[in-house]
């Protein structure tokens, strides 16, 4: 059976297996637990106590919790990754067996925080050597011990990037003379305008 | 199989018939502190206090039974081998059983331990990945060139948690490729010659 939110494949064994304790807790606790993970996922951090607090009248363990805001997690992610509306995934969390009111609270609060997940996970998406920061100086060449009177500007660029492999910043100082700075500048330009004309 | 005891580690072992049975039980814990957390001076200098013996008789002993344990776990020799290769050293019969209580309880612990000592390769741990299309170059204009740029990370070898990262990147018909490959080593496993293998290892 092909589900919308798995990205049009088969739904997990253990997602399956989940929904049926999830509908152990009752639905407004459901709505209650639905916020917390999102808050989670958002980046904001989970509170476990409150977690605890509200699976305590279903008599989780800590198992059970774990499992419940792992596969809280699941549906929520995978379905703002595929784009999923909230009607179809109302009823194809039905077809999994999760009931009606647990389903129409989980897709309240994910209509709500939808363009903010698809947001967060844009951020998070795989970025290679992220530029962090760039300072330049320019400088005047009076005098070097080859030549006694050189009078040339010159550029000092930093750049701070994330390294590609190693994820930690890496600085790169470069200096550029006038000329090979103009003919960077003028490339750098054709460039802007191509990403301006996509946008 | 019977374990061979060399003569240092019988003599090592001789300190223990001296002492009463609480102490030896004492020894054992100190023994599997030493190998889950490696052992401290001043616990033998302690003991070796209250028993008014030198030092070196504490450690040579603790070391013998830590030893005996651990060879007697690798091979994971029976109940009655076990008592076998005890009965070398001469001890008496309650001590003995105390050394089998001793293994029989922690033989599986002693086992995960040294089950985690030798290093191993690189695993996989994630692989994030991004769909490219590339527009232009600073020497050429009007390109589509699709282009999948992967991140993989793996548990580092050897070293626990450190995470090491590679940079991929692939065109289409690779990626094709890579994925037919890697499909046919998992159709592998479903073969016969590899189904009576897996049989035969329980």
């Amino acid at each position: 059976m092909r589900f919308r939110f798995c990205g049009d494949l088969d739904c997990p064994d253990w997602v399956l297996a989940e929904i049926s304790t999830l509908a152990k807790i009752s639905s407004v606790k459901m709505k209650l637990l639905c916020a917390q993970v999102l808050k989670d996922l958002l980046g904001d951090g989970i509170d476990y106590d409150k977690v605890t607090k509200l699976t305590a009248d279903a008599k989780f363990e800590s198992g059970d919790i774990k499992a419940s805001v792992a596969v809280l997690s699941f549906i929520f992610s995978s379905a703002a990754k595929h784009d999923v509306d909230s009607e179809s995934l109302s009823s194809e969390l039905q077809q999994l067996g999760l009931p009606k009111e647990h389903t129409t609270g989980l897709c309240k609060s994910y209509e709500d925080k939808h363009s903010a997940l698809q947001c967060k996970l844009r951020e998070t998406s795989l970025r290679l050597g992220r530029l962090e920061a760039v300072s330049w100086r320019v400088d005047y060449t009076l005098s070097s011990s080859e030549l006694r009177e050189v009078n040339e500007p010159m550029i000092q660029f930093k750049l701070q990037a994330q390294g590609a492999e190693s994820g930690s910043t890496e600085t790169t100082v470069v200096s550029v003379s006038a000329d090979k700075f103009r003919v960077l500048l003028a490339e750098l330009k054709q460039a802007q305008t191509r990403m301006n004309a996509l946008q | 199989m019977l374990l061979v005891l060399s003569e240092d580690h019988k003599e090592h072992l001789s300190f223990l018939p001296n002492v009463d049975a609480a102490v030896v039980g004492e020894f054992g814990r100190i023994a599997l502190e030493f190998l889950r957390r490696g052992s401290s001076p001043k616990i033998y200098e302690g003991a070796a206090r209250k028993l008014c013996v030198p030092v070196e008789m504490v450690q040579h002993g603790v070391e013998g039974l830590m030893y005996l344990m651990t060879e007697s776990s690798k091979h994971m020799i029976s109940e009655v081998d076990f008592l076998d290769s005890v009965l070398v050293l001469g001890f008496g019969e309650e001590l003995n059983q105390i050394l089998l209580q001793l293994y029989l309880q922690h033989h599986s612990q002693i086992r995960s331990i040294l089950s985690q000592l030798p290093s191993h390769l690189p695993a996989y741990h994630n692989l994030e990945w991004r769909l490219d299309v590339q527009l232009a170059s600073r020497p050429i204009r009007q390109q589509v060139v699709p282009m999948l740029t992967m991140r993989l990370l793996m548990t580092g070898g050897g070293d626990s948690g450190d995470l090491s990262r590679r940079v991929l990147q692939t065109d289409p018909s690779t990626l094709l490729h890579l994925i037919s490959t890697l499909e046919a080593a998992l159709a592998a496993i479903k073969t016969n010659h590899a189904r009576r293998i897996f049989r035969n290892i329980k």
